[in-house]
């Protein structure tokens, strides 16, 4: 049996992280290896962050920021955007895929959102099957 | 390790059984203890307790913990308690991280214990391996600066700023317009009650005009706002009135004027009557504003305008008062704390072309009408339309801008019930056929459906509808010189044409135009333009910049009633923010090594808050740390890592990064 995708995701303190706790308080089921790691905001996301994670066996990286317009820090979220959009290139060239990484916006009331794209995402991958490193490993 | 071994305590919650009806918290707990520099692992029934804190407490001082993971529940319901009662008990408080085991594991993986099980124990070993990696931080504090500034002095702001006069603190009451009173001034009466709105406002007015404690600055604007530990330093612009103190107020200036006389090539509608009146270059804007002194606008004075002729306002003034030459003056404002009270402006009713407002004379929109039916108004309270007789059918179309995509999305909130206070009104008044058209009746205050009902029993009509287009052209003899709404009745199911002699349009309240204050003060808005409050429902008068509060409509539509719940709600937030004496500042914060930094200026170009800036000594950045708000963009364009946000550093991210990936990778 395939192993269950492993998604790292990389929300902000004001809507990604809230959203994900709004599907948490609302017990929308997402799956369980989706993991989050707390940021201020994804403006902080170095890219590094992205290849450590694929580089430690990770399937899938998601971004998930507040939506254009109304992010806490005014900004942070179009640098990110900019940022995961060139990581994509990079991403394809290191022959990970583009597809493995995804930036995505929920507000904090967007539980059912949050639940959504991280099922979706997982689905994704699943037909993507094991990133390429995880299997070197 | 700076300071000596780490040594980590892990504390688990149950949460009275959410959590530990799913999680395993005995395996929980081993796999916790077995994770390196962990010293104690232990799990109790409610960490959020007395007791859970008192051993939380104990443990920290018996182990000599200097890091503390509390696997629970959001962050956000008690990382703030966790961290001050770890800092009561000696160590400091930005060694506790929080493992959201409730959110994120046991609440929606509760279908799959095993699942959920494992990876509560990832996240708390992710939070284990970033709080090995904590530094201790500085928690500094500030003092606040005394007084306040209560920015714009309609209702909201005079009540806010009577509350915080009465509670012994220095207010500075800051008013764009020559006068105070706002909005509220201008109307009739008040719904559901019927008061007379100035019999009410009026008494407040002079309340606060008289306070000992309340300096007030009309006819001025906030031109910048600068932040500083505890401190804004308003800078304020005072526009010259060109009329000094010597004015006794006898009005004979503004007799004499010649601006808006009939031959005069310079006319000007009165703001007050919004337009429906003219008035002098130099004038009094109403009998009750305050402060009682009159004002000369250069922008409609033919002294300023025509070549420095005319003064005839000069020749008239027994007292001396006119100076032409009088500069406009500039005032710093140092306060603690600023209440945004800047309120609302009646949408543009233009917009909708189809209603015809600005093109057929008797198309009013809502804050006219407040006029027409004043008796301080332009008719003296007679409801009459241009022509000057009285209407013997009148439309009222109700959310005209509101509730409407291609406008406002939002409700105004006000409207239904001004619409029917309008109708009952002109009913009692005028005895005209009133037709309200509308989509919804809202009438959700206290006394608000009992009101409601009543002018429905009053003979007035009621269309559920939202009119396509007002219009003069007559398609049948009833319609001859008439306005006809065209609307589809929805619960009837018909196309209706109603012919009337004046439609009022019951327009949405839009944002003041206050774009340029917000950005000096740092404020957000939210998608509909009004000030973000920092919660719209437990916080709605706080904002996310400390010390700034917001009240009234300028944090969104409301009635009187719920602007002055409002603006008392916001004065007690103020009020104990300056009680408290001291801000704490928020330490998760950027901060530079020197030794790193080039002074390329990349971190100051990525910064939205002007809190970089590079030192021209020292060729080296230096963050404002009461301006930094760590959103951390200026980590990720450095070239050398010099700049970091405090415990969001590259290493301890990516040690919780590394916590949590699969364990296929060998480390």
């Amino acid at each position: 049996m395939t192993p269950e995708p492993e998604i790292l995701a990389l929300c902000c303190n004001w809507c990604g992280y809230s959203a994900a706790d709004q599907a948490g308080a609302g017990k929308i089921p997402y799956p369980a290896a989706v993991k989050i790691v707390r940021l201020m905001c994804t403006g902080m996301i170095d890219p590094y962050y992205v290849l450590r994670a694929f580089e430690r066996g990770f399937d899938g990286v998601l971004v998930i920021g507040c939506h254009p317009g109304s992010c806490h820090y005014k900004s942070g979220n179009l640098q990110a955007r900019e940022l995961t959009d060139r990581l994509s290139h990079v991403l394809r060239t290191l022959g990970i895929g583009p597809q493995r990484l995804r930036m995505e916006a929920a507000s904090t009331s967007e539980g059912p959102r949050f639940a959504e794209v991280a099922t979706e995402f997982t689905e994704t991958l699943r037909r993507l099957g094991p990133s390429p490193l995880r299997e070197v490993a | 390790m700076t300071d000596g071994k780490r040594k980590v305590g892990v504390f688990i919650c149950h949460c009275g059984g959410n959590i530990s009806d799913v999680v395993d918290v005995n395996a929980l707990r081993e796999s916790a203890a077995a994770q390196e520099d962990v010293v104690v692992a232990t799990d109790f029934r409610f960490m959020c307790s007395n007791e859970g804190q008192a051993r939380l407490q104990r443990t920290i001082r018996e182990k000599g913990l200097n890091g503390v993971v509390v696997a629970c529940c959001t962050p956000k319901m008690y990382e703030d308690l966790f961290r001050e009662k770890a800092g009561e008990a000696g160590m400091n408080p930005y060694l506790l991280e929080i493992a959201n085991v409730r959110e994120q594991c046991a609440y929606p993986h509760r279908s799959d214990p095993a699942r959920a099980t494992e990876k509560a124990k990832a996240l708390v070993g992710a939070q284990v391996a970033k709080v090995r990696r904590l530094q201790a931080l500085e928690v500094k504090t500030a003092p606040i600066h005394e007084g306040v500034a209560v920015i714009g002095a309609g209702i909201a702001g005079i009540h806010a700023s009577i509350l915080l006069g009465n509670l012994g603190h220095k207010v500075t009451l800051i008013e764009k317009g020559p006068t105070i009173g706002g909005n509220m001034a201008r109307f009739d009466k008040t719904f559901p009650t019927l008061d007379c709105a100035m019999c009410t406002l009026s008494p407040k007015m002079n309340e606060v005009f008289n306070h000992p404690n309340v300096d007030l600055l009309t006819y001025a604007e906030v031109r910048d706002a600068v932040r500083t530990p505890g401190k804004f330093t308003l800078t304020v612009l005072k526009k010259p009135r060109y009329v000094t103190d010597a004015c006794i107020g006898c009005n004979r200036c503004t007799d004499a004027c010649p601006v808006s006389t009939p031959k005069s090539p310079i006319k000007v509608g009165s703001e007050w009557d919004v337009g429906l009146s003219l008035r002098k270059a130099i004038y009094l804007p109403f009998s009750q504003a305050l402060p009682q002194r009159w004002t000369l606008d250069a922008d409609h004075c033919f002294y300023f305008q025509r070549d420095r002729a005319c003064r005839m306002c000069e020749r008239v003034c027994p007292a001396d008062a006119i100076d032409f030459s009088m500069p406009p003056e500039e005032v710093k404002v140092e306060v603690g704390a600023v209440v945004v009270a800047t309120g609302y402006r009646p949408f543009d009713a233009s917009q909708i072309p189809e209603y015809g407002h600005g093109r057929h004379p008797d198309v009013y929109h809502g804050l006219q009408v407040e006029r027409l039916l004043s008796s301080t108004g332009p008719t003296g309270g007679k409801l009459v339309k241009r022509d000057g007789t009285p209407p013997r059918s009148v439309g009222i179309i109700h959310c005209v801008g509101s509730r409407d995509e291609k406008h406002r999305p939002y409700c105004s909130r006000v409207c239904c019930m001004y619409s029917l206070k309008y109708a009952h009104l002109i009913r009692e008044r005028t005895g005209a056929r009133v037709y309200n058209f509308y989509m919804d009746i809202r009438a959700n205050g206290k006394g608000y459906e009992e009101f409601y009902q009543r002018v429905a029993s009053e003979q007035v009509g009621f269309v559920r509808g939202k009119p396509t287009r007002v219009t003069d052209v007559a398609t049948s003899p009833e319609e001859e010189g008439k306005l006809t709404i065209v609307v589809e009745d929805t619960l009837a199911g018909v196309n209706l044409r109603v012919p009337v002699d004046m439609v009022i349009l019951s327009t949405a309240m839009d944002p003041g135009d206050v774009d340029g204050l917000l950005a000096s003060l740092h404020l957000d808005k939210t998608s509909d333009g009004f000030v973000k409050e920092y919660h719209p429902k437990i916080n709605p008068t706080e904002t996310a910049v400390k010390g700034v509060f917001v009240a009234g409509c300028a944090q969104g539509p409301k009635d009187i009633t719920d602007t002055i719940a409002q603006a008392g709600a916001a004065a007690m937030s103020a009020a104990v923010f300056l009680g408290s004496g001291e801000m704490t500042l928020n330490p998760l914060v950027a901060e530079v090594n020197p030794d790193l930094c080039r002074a390329c200026d990349r971190c100051t170009e990525a910064c939205e808050f002007d809190a970089v800036r590079i030192d021209p000594e020292g060729l080296v950045a230096v963050v404002d740390e009461t301006a930094c708000e760590g959103c951390g963009k200026c980590t990720v364009v450095c070239p050398t890592g010099a700049i970091r946000v405090r415990q969001f550093t590259g290493p301890q991210v990516v040690a919780s990064i590394d916590a949590l990936a699969p364990k296929a990778v060998a480390p």
